[in-house]
């Protein structure tokens, strides 16, 4: 074990340090696509709502490897043929574009419920004083809700930090992915997935300690 | 009063909800300054007429003119106009993660009514005037309902409304909290502002309101100054309502 990490250390954190790119870069880009579609569902506009819920179906509805391989492999075939020969995605392209959209449609969901938890006397209330539905929603709604939204957040940004494994089918060299070139070289794969799972561990329980203590914080101003 | 001009002009006004017709043909003139208070047996369509004032529900027929402005155009800038209607919850709607101050000062700020500082020196008036002056950098949740209500008629005078909606104000309080909530409401009828409430209240309705206006069944049965309503109400529906709450 001490063998592995002596010749794979660097490796092993540079893996390490490409998930939790991965996972933030994620992350961020599925809070605007869950905020742009969670409006989108709880709006009173038809057209709006049936793009909502389809997004947030489809993606729910397919596994993030399968989503995976279609943005990887099946995209970029179809954007060849139709006249871009030279078009081409990375893994960590693909792997952001898989995951911010997968994560994307569980944040739109967390949002959606966010708001409708928020009493609608407070809409009443803050129309009544002449304020727009926009203005409603970012300055009295959206600020009350994202109290109750932190702990399903923090439960969705370790899955998302989780599934970024699942990348490494496509070739995006994250943990997982370092964990199996190792395996290769040394062919000891009792210690090599115990170091991957111990590190997986405790980047994970340390995030969320911290991620438990700054929810602590923002409940108490109220 | 009675050169006194038109504030708001009803004319058979009609709501439904889905099957269910909650306002069948309301029509009624509101002078300016004028205290209307609505009364009437739950399920009578009091608070639903009231919030159909200001939009907050969709009239399904009939117009209703504000200043002469119709409410009910889609062409309206109901924004614009909702900036002159106060309003008033039973259920106070204070803004949780806003300090009773931040609560007044949002929307004249927002809607570039004043500056940051003309808010703040408004906000402080008028909390001067409800009593609340020493709780504007509390918490909604530190202070008590009539406390509440008090910041809540606070924030809708805010925007310089000259009509107010009550829609029952005190129905949500603690029974030793309604007089200060009243006492409020009693002096704002005194300056000569526009009233619609809708209350339970009895005695406030007698001491303050100049028409009072009892509503069953999605109809206004009778109106009236309070003397006539309450003294000498001539519709049975009325009479029966009376003797129950009297």
């Amino acid at each position: 074990m001490i063998g592995i990490i002596q010749s794979y250390g660097t490796m092993l954190l540079e893996g390490m340090g490409r998930t939790l790119l991965q996972t933030f870069l994620s992350l961020l880009f599925a809070m605007v696509i869950g905020l742009i579609f969670a409006l989108m569902n709880v709006g009173r506009n038809r057209v709006f709502n049936l793009i909502g819920t389809f997004y947030v179906d489809a993606v729910r509805g397919v596994p993030l490897i399968v989503l995976a391989y279609f943005i990887y492999f099946g995209i970029p075939t179809a954007i060849q043929t139709i006249g871009f020969s030279d078009f081409r995605l990375s893994s960590i392209q693909a792997g952001a574009i898989a995951l911010s959209m997968n994560c994307g449609a569980y944040m739109a969901e967390i949002i959606r419920a966010g708001i409708e938890s928020v009493d609608k006397g407070q809409m009443e209330a803050s129309r009544s004083l002449g304020l727009s539905y926009g203005k409603s929603m970012r300055l009295v709604i959206l600020p009350q809700a994202i109290r109750t939204m932190i702990p399903s957040i923090i439960n969705q940004f370790i899955i998302t930090l989780k599934d970024t494994s699942i990348l490494s089918v496509i070739g995006f060299t994250e943990l997982t992915n370092v964990g199996k070139t190792i395996m290769g070289n040394t062919f000891k794969s009792l210690e090599t997935w115990a170091i991957i799972g111990i590190m997986y561990m405790v980047v994970i329980v340390t995030l969320s300690k911290l991620a438990k203590r700054l929810e602590r914080r923002l409940s108490r101003g109220r | 009063m009675a050169d006194r001009e038109v504030k708001i002009h009803v004319e058979n006004l009609k709501k439904s909800f889905g099957k269910l017709e909650v306002l069948k043909d309301i029509s009624m003139d509101i002078e300016e300054g004028e205290v209307v208070v609505l009364l009437g047996p739950s399920g009578s369509g009091k608070s639903t007429f009231l919030r159909c004032l200001n939009q907050l529900e969709k009239a399904t027929g009939g117009t209703i003119l504000v200043d002469g402005q119709c409410v009910t155009d889609h062409k309206t800038d109901i924004n614009k106009l909702r900036e002159n209607i106060g309003m008033v919850f039973q259920h106070f709607n204070l803004f949780p993660h806003k300090t009773v101050l931040e609560n007044i000062m949002l929307a004249p700020v927002e809607l570039k009514k004043m500056t940051k500082a003309e808010a703040r020196e408004k906000g402080m008036q008028l909390l001067k005037r409800v009593g609340m002056a020493d709780k504007a950098e509390v918490y909604p949740s530190q202070i008590s309902g009539g406390q509440k209500q008090r910041v809540a008629i606070a924030r809708a005078l805010a925007m310089n409304p000259d009509v107010m909606l009550f829609d029952e104000p005190t129905s949500a309080l603690d029974p030793e909290m309604v007089g200060e909530v009243l006492m409020v409401m009693k002096e704002l009828a005194a300056e000569g502002m526009t009233m619609v409430v809708v209350t339970h209240e009895i005695g406030f309705a007698r001491e303050v309101a100049d028409r009072v206006v009892f509503m069953d069944a999605g109809y206004i049965v009778e109106q009236g100054t309070p003397e006539e309503v309450f003294n000498h109400p001539k519709e049975p529906r009325t009479i029966d309502f009376l003797n129950k709450v009297l």
